[in-house]
């Protein structure tokens, strides 16, 4: 800061005037003498007359009329040397990778321009990739991660305790910070997330090269080091396993969230789903455990079990399967009919069958190990030899290295791609240690939690500004590539290591050197070049995997159990678990507004964490708060959410509490990943918005503080909690409000894998039917057994659908779906769908084409209630009423495309109309704002733009605001305007450019080449786009298909989507 | 080495005569040109057009014209050197000195056999490297005959410049102007005379002067004495704005078509369309549209080439047929960062900033793949006449919903040979020998237009 030179503006400025420098900010000063210029006599007395007022108005028109009459100059600069792979208007693919410690997925991102516009599955290569269809598996995270990229709460520069630096000035102090440490003798840390890239972890061996006490700690910001812990202590191998469902007949999971939160879930999704197929041997599904996750919500069983409880729950399990195979019992553990049920399933399947548990404790992971190595699934489910690389951080070494921060025997810490000072239960310890520490360097990519206390922030470039290297399996490589330049003056934080390790390499160079020396073993034959060529343009190299050698379970069961029922000591009234939403995750993509805006599929609530109980515990504590305690379970726009204050240890947080049917009573869940940027640190636009009060702060409360370190490693449970009721409401907002679909089948069909493979359609898909005034059955009599299917009622003249050209449609099937919701998020980017903020979707007023509706089931049933001779009244309450333990339905729901679509007769200004293709198309620029089609349309998909989203009043989330935001947005889709209904095209941009390939070639539209976002985003198959006339397709086969059925058939609408039916795996197990 | 121009033969030929059954020289005609680009319009004609010498053997004249304007023309002018040398005499200078064909068909390989010659001529243009041709020896033969014979062309007589019938109209309007004020003047004279004949006649009865009133007093006195007059005046007044305004409300940016002005914007370099892309014949470059426009057969844009495909041909053309000409090349080679006189690349570059002139709304979705690719219109069918009588570049169509629809009404898809097309029939005949309604109602006026297979349906184009 040696400038000397000072620029001011005015004399007011020049003197430092702090009144005349404030009033100088308001545009509009306050203190404009209103009254005085009103109170005036000369001015009461002036009126414009009449003639005046009409010259005037004829003036502003004829003003307005000729502004409007010029021409607009619009400039087109073309490049002065176009790049040969660019054409401006057709989009280009590139084949990277996303990993960021929780989530890997081999993806592919669409570029247009040279803009990173959207990203899906990688659909021909990687660990992600569901080969039945083929397409690439990404969670909503993954295709959201997009928008992070055009944020610009980013860092653009280096950043000192001073101020804005330059990479010269971080270099310099850095490697002076580091040749201190050096001399001081003390050590240097360098502390990341889990690094599966050899090319990092040979950077880093780099930097210890020059500087002899570097040392590498990895810390998972949600950990796993229980499980890896296990696998050292049960088989001498301190790593995560490969798991394989698609081999599993049987899958019991203990808490374990491995759909959406636990593992390795973009492999997990389309293995599982792949065994979902009535129509193939189906696996068999139990989940034990306390909050209803999504993996729960897809069981065949579910178990409801306290989180102390589980340990126990476990054992029973251990020894059931213990007592069949001859094995050593443990003892002591639950006694339940239907673990015994689970290990049954399990016995029956051995060899075929997985035990997967989502507890962190070493000594409860051990007795899984025995358990599976008792079921021989070693070697079948699980593999060993070919493991992944992923979470291997420690906890322990986590720990000791805080108490050695505080202890001043660190002398420099280098931090990438963790947040200890926002993540870890001892966060405190961790900030009052990182403040003794010498030097301390942040590669954050925003002023975090842990990088605002840095002494230098050096901000990595965006993973899609970046290259990259990853191995995420024994023998399987990945690469990922820059698909934009650097947007601002940030650095990889490989390089930056580099360069403190004196080498000027650059980064690109250093993998690909790093690659040379690494595959000559693996790839003979093939000269480097051609192989790196390939890698890059597949993105994925999978070089080779090791045979399986034998596995011996060589674990201390008797001692893991000891450790394992600790996890009982304490219990008191109140249970907490703590998970990750499939939006937010452990909490580094908080600040993006897809996700924070997509409702959970749960409990559909956007935009906060919660307090998750179950319906019998929230209306005890809603009692004497609440008018009505049932008010709390109603949680929507009318009533507001119960507050609760939640203390476990030292820690409280406020929170609203939720009604989650399928919660154990005497439990509670919260979310981690909220709560950012509580102290005012700049963590990215969204992860702190204006909430109901006004106030600006973070959304959600961070709830890492409840966790813990138990037996050596993080517990994310706590068995001791107080709950009470502050007497405050909190509104939230939900998008959906009824739980249950009241026993109507024709929304959502269900039924039994038994009856379903006995072949009778009409026990479990029967169509609807109306009665006719013609003899049908042809017995002579007119009568109400003469019906014809609704599909013979036509109330318009039908459009001519069949045999003309295309007819667009989905398949949506509901076994397939498992709820994730990455096709609401690609939706969000395809058709550049604004986000609405909280306080809009409390209205419901988001604007998501595609919604994920979730039902419960009740326990009352209309025929039964009926026949029981019960009123309809009580009957319509209770069967809004979701059963204790219920059975979930994900059912997304998007534009029908109805053949007969209510909407399109009765706008007045032929907005939406019928296209030859079918496809029911909505045109902005007719539209005038009747909101009728939304009135009518029985699906509810229409969303109307109630303001100008793209404007200063929702600059604070959404992203199209700003002109950097603006970049993601697609250029081949209209960005609306207020005052108009939006919906679902099917991607009509997507149609249009398919059938445009098919022409140019001069061949058919191949099926499977034309995506809509949802579909291609959808890795379980769960929906499938194409053409209904196309008799090859694979979406008529689904149509035709005996599962198929129309959501609200019986109106005759026609849609152009088709569901099919959900078949569970109830029967029990008769082998 | 440079990218071999796509030089088809002359395809204009092609062309429907009169693609959307409009006018073409009557609507030109009304455009106004203004005198410095009739001007200049006039001095290329001048230049340009061009009076053919007759060789003895004109098919081969013209077989040889072709084939070089097809293969050579990019790079090889007849007399003077462009990229390669001048090609006449080639022939004779090569007698006995050579393998002319094999020089011709891969210059590479044959100057590996260290030809003297051949490695003389390479010396000089290296290392423009020119890429071998698929010819016959008689295909050279043409060239050479046709080469050999070209005469330069002669100026032909200058014609009117297309601007003058305008020129006409406004000087109509100078007279009618004239003419009412010459009324104008008359009628007052009129007037005075009649209220001096009627003072006369008064005072000559006896009543004395007349009362002295205002010229609007006795107009509004006139007016009220023939009141059923005046308001028929009244009303044909008001219908005849109204019926203005209305027809003036269609045309509210409309900066094409027969009704309004063309929209012309100062361009920061004067291309010129006929120059480049304007028929060989009339003495221009005959370029292939699509060799700038390269991405308007795979994109939705047609796209502004960038500087680099300008340089091309204006690494080796410096000079304009005129010195303004000679000025905008100089223009291109300071954007592409060009020193002629070094032959060498500065790298001093500045993108060209054009003015867009074809500006749809952002709600409407146009795609020239489409429409060039698949429906295999020319360019000149939407753009107008730009390769004969546009230099810079101008909108000559509306580009309003009603034009595209209209076109899209009338337009027959063009099917044959494309399978996408071939599956679509399929569909619409079904499985029985009649076919479907649908194809019936589509076939009733014998042919199935754009509109039959979904053209006119809002999605098409809305999205």
């Amino acid at each position: 800061m040696s400038s000397t030179k000072r620029i001011w503006m005015d004399a007011a400025d020049l003197r430092q005037d702090t009144e005349a420098i404030k009033a100088r900010e308001s545009e509009f000063p306050q203190e404009l003498a209103i009254d005085q210029v009103l109170g005036d006599a000369n001015f009461n007395g002036a009126h414009t007359g009449r003639r005046d007022f009409l010259k005037f108005l004829g003036f502003s028109l004829g003003a307005a009329t000729l502004a409007a009459c010029e021409t607009p100059v619009i400039k087109s600069i073309p490049y002065v040397t176009k790049p040969e792979e660019i054409t401006p208007g057709v989009a280009n693919w590139y084949a990277s990778t996303f990993y960021d410690g929780q989530d890997f997925a081999s993806i592919l991102v669409k570029t247009r321009e040279g803009r990173p516009i959207h990203i899906k599955g990688n659909p021909q290569f990687g660990i992600n990739r569901n080969p039945a269809l083929p397409k690439g598996v990404v969670n909503a995270r993954i295709n959201s991660s997009v928008l992070s990229l055009y944020d610009n709460e980013r860092l653009k520069v280096p950043y000192s305790r001073e101020g804005r630096s330059t990479w010269a000035d971080a270099d310099k102090a850095i490697t002076d910070g580091l040749n201190a440490a050096i001399a001081a003798d003390k050590r240097i840390v360098v502390l990341t997330n889990t690094v599966i890239s050899p090319s990092t972890n040979a950077a880093i061996a780099a930097l210890k090269a020059r500087y002899s006490t570097v040392e590498h700690v990895q810390h998972d910001t949600i950990s796993y080091s229980g499980v890896t812990g296990a696998n050292l202590k049960s088989f001498g191998k301190r790593v995560f396993p490969s798991y394989d469902f698609t081999k599993a007949d049987a899958v019991v999971s203990l808490d374990a969230d491995f759909l959406s939160s636990w593992g390795s879930t973009t492999e997990y999704t389309w293995q599982y789903a792949s065994r979902r197929n009535p129509d193939g041997a189906m696996n068999k599904h139990f989940q034990v455990e306390a909050r209803m996750s999504i993996t729960g919500a897809n069981a065949d069983a579910r178990i409801p079990v306290k989180p102390s409880e589980i340990p126990f729950a476990v054992i029973a399990l251990h020894d059931a399967i213990a007592k069949k195979s001859g094995g050593v019992s443990v003892g002591g553990g639950m006694d339940s009919a239907e673990l015994n049920q689970a290990a049954d399933a399990l016995w029956n399947a051995r060899g075929r069958s997985l035990v997967v548990c989502g507890s962190n404790d070493e000594g409860v992971q051990v007795l899984v190990n025995s358990i599976n190595s008792m079921l021989g699934n070693y070697g079948s489910t699980i593999d060993l030899d070919n493991h992944t690389y992923f979470f291997q951080g420690d906890d322990a070494v986590a720990a000791q290295l805080v108490k050695d921060m505080n202890a001043g025997a660190i002398g420099a810490v280098l931090m990438a791609g963790v947040n200890p000072a926002y993540s870890l239960s001892n966060a405190a310890g961790f900030k009052s240690g990182l403040s003794k520490v010498g030097l301390s360097v942040s590669f954050s990519r925003y002023a975090d939690e842990t990088a605002s206390l840095c002494n230098w922030i050096c901000p990595d470039n965006h993973y899609l500004e970046s290259w990259g290297d990853f191995m995420p399996k024994v023998g399987q490589y990945a690469l990922a590539q820059p698909v934009i330049g650097k947007l601002f003056d940030t650095r990889s934080w490989q390089e930056s290591v580099l360069k403190w390790s004196g080498s000027e390499a650059k980064w690109n160079d250093f993998i690909k050197q790093t690659w040379q020396a690494n595959l000559a073993a693996h790839s003979a034959g093939a000269s480097f070049d051609s192989v790196w060529n390939q890698s890059l343009h597949d993105g994925v190299l999978a070089s080779h995997t090791m045979p399986a050698t034998p596995v011996a379970f060589a674990g201390d069961l008797g001692t893991a159990a000891a450790a394992a029922k600790q996890a009982a000591n304490g219990a008191s009234e109140w249970e907490l678990s703590l998970y990750a939403t499939e939006a937010i995750g452990d909490g580094q993509h908080a600040n993006n507004p897809w996700l924070q805006e997509m409702p959970d599929p749960l409990t559909k609530i956007t935009w906060d964490n919660y307090v998750c109980m179950a319906g019998s515990d929230l209306m005890r504590l809603a009692d004497g708060v609440m008018r009505d305690p049932e008010d709390a379970l109603k949680v929507g726009e009318q009533s507001p959410a119960l507050q609760v204050k939640v203390t476990a240890g030292t820690s409280e947080i406020v929170l609203p509490a939720i009604f989650s049917p399928g919660q154990k009573p005497g439990t509670i869940a919260i979310a981690l990943g909220y709560g950012r940027g509580a102290n005012g640190e700049k963590v990215g636009k969204a992860a702190c918005t204006t909430d109901h009060n006004g106030v600006f702060g973070s959304v959600g409360r961070n709830a890492y503080p409840f966790t813990s370190l138990r037996n050596g490693s993080v517990s994310y449970d706590a068995v001791n909690v107080s709950l009470t009721a502050t007497g405050e409401t909190y509104p939230v907002a939900i998008t959906q409000t009824h739980l249950t679909h009241m026993d109507r089948h024709s929304i959502v069909r269900e039924t039994s894998v038994g009856v379903y493979k006995a072949g009778d359609r009409n026990a479990y898909n029967k169509p609807h039917t109306l009665p006719v005034h013609e003899d049908v059955n042809e017995d002579g009599v007119i009568d109400s057994r003469d019906r014809k299917p609704v599909a013979a009622f036509d109330l318009w003249a039908e459009h001519p659908v069949e045999g003309v050209g295309h007819r667009w449609g989905l398949s949506i099937d509901l076994n397939s779906c498992i709820g994730c919701g990455a096709c609401i998020t690609a939706c969000n980017s395809e058709n550049n769908i604004s986000v609405v903020g909280k306080d809009e979707v409390r209205r419901s007023r988001e604007m998501h084409w595609l919604r994920l509706d979730r039902y419960y089931s009740s326990d009352t049933k209309w025929h039964e209630g009926r026949e029981a001779g019960e009123s309809k009244i009580s009957l319509y309450t209770r069967m809004e009423e979701p059963s204790e333990r219920p059975t979930v339905f994900f059912m997304p729901v998007m534009c029908q495309h109805c053949n007969h679509a209510p909407c399109e007769t009765v706008c007045p200004v032929a907005a939406t109309t019928h296209s030859n293709e079918g496809l029911n198309q909505m045109v902005y620029n007719r539209c005038i704002g009747t909101r009728y089609c939304a009135n009518n349309c029985p699906y509810k998909v229409r969303r109307f733009n109630w303001f100008n989203y793209v404007s200063d009043k929702f600059g604070e989330v959404n992203p199209a605001w700003d002109d950097l935001g603006r970049m993601v947005l697609n250029p081949d889709v209209t960005v609306r305007a207020r005052g108009v209904i939006e919906k679902c095209s099917m991607c009509v941009q997507n149609i249009q450019a398919g059938k445009l390939a098919a022409k140019k070639a001069g061949t058919p539209v191949k099926d499977g080449s034309i995506e809509t976002a949802c579909s291609a985003a959808c890795g379980t198959g769960a929906i499938i786009f194409g053409d209904l006339n196309d008799k090859q397709s694979m979406v008529r086969g689904k149509a035709e298909g005996d599962r198929s059925y129309h959501m609200l058939e019986e109106i005759g609408v026609k849609p152009n989507v088709n569901y099919l039916v959900k078949v569970r795996n109830t029967e029990a197990e008769t082998a | 080495m440079l990218p071999r121009l796509f030089l088809p033969p002359d395809f204009r030929d092609l062309l429907p005569s009169n693609p959307l059954g409009m006018p073409l020289p009557a609507c030109l005609s009304r455009r106004s040109i203004r005198s410095i680009r009739t001007a200049f319009a006039l001095i290329l004609s001048l230049s340009l057009s061009a009076a053919q010498a007759q060789p003895a053997d004109a098919a081969l004249y013209a077989s040889g014209e072709k084939l070089f304007k097809g293969n050579c023309a990019s790079c090889h002018k007849v007399d003077s050197k462009m990229t390669g040398p001048a090609l006449r005499g080639a022939k004779v200078k090569w007698e006995g000195k050579g393998d002319l064909y094999a020089w011709v068909k891969n210059s590479q390989a044959y100057l590996k056999t260290g030809n003297e010659l051949a490695v003389k001529i390479w010396d000089e243009y290296k290392p423009t490297i020119m890429t071998p041709v698929a010819l016959t020896n008689e295909e050279i033969d043409a060239i050479f005959y046709y080469v050999d014979n070209w005469a330069p062309p002669v100026a032909d007589t200058p014609k009117p410049p297309t601007g003058e019938p305008t020129d006409q109209g406004s000087n109509n309007w100078l007279w009618l102007l004239v003419l009412a004020l010459l009324f104008l003047i008359v009628g007052l004279s009129l007037s005075g005379v009649k209220r001096s004949l009627a003072n006369a006649v008064s005072e000559a009865e006896g009543k004395g002067t007349l009362p002295e009133t205002s010229r609007m007093q006795r107009f509004r006195a006139w007016a009220w004495e023939h009141k059923v007059f005046m308001s028929f005046v009244g009303l044909f007044i008001t219908v005849w704005v109204i019926l203005k305004l209305w027809d003036a409300a269609w045309v509210i940016g409309v900066y094409g078509g027969d009704e309004v002005p063309h929209y012309k914007p100062e361009q920061p370099i004067l291309f010129n369309h006929t120059l480049h892309a304007g028929k060989a014949n009339k003495g221009n470059l005959a370029i292939n549209c699509q060799y700038c426009h390269s991405s308007a057969e795979k994109s939705k844009h047609a796209g502004i080439p960038s500087v680099n495909v300008c340089m091309n041909c204006h690494k080796a053309v410096s000079t304009g047929r005129t010195e303004a000409g000679t000025k905008e090349i100089k223009k291109i080679h300071q954007h592409a960062g060009w020193d002629p006189e070094k032959g060498a690349f500065t790298g001093q570059e500045e993108p060209v900033r054009w003015v867009k002139v074809h500006n749809l709304p952002d709600h409407a979705y146009f795609s020239h793949a489409t429409h060039v690719s698949v429906g295999k219109l020319e360019c000149q069918e939407c753009h107008g006449p730009i390769d004969e009588q546009m230099d810079v570049a101008e909108q000559w169509a509306p580009l309003t919903m009603k034009w595209c629809i209209t076109c899209h009404n009338e337009r027959e898809v063009k099917m044959a040979g494309n399978g996408y097309y071939d599956e679509v029939m399929a569909r619409l005949n079904g499985d029985t020998i009649l076919g479907h309604g649908e194809l019936k109602k589509y076939l009733e006026d014998g042919k199935i237009t754009v509109k039959e297979l979904g053209g006119w349906e809002c999605a098409k184009c809305h999205y």
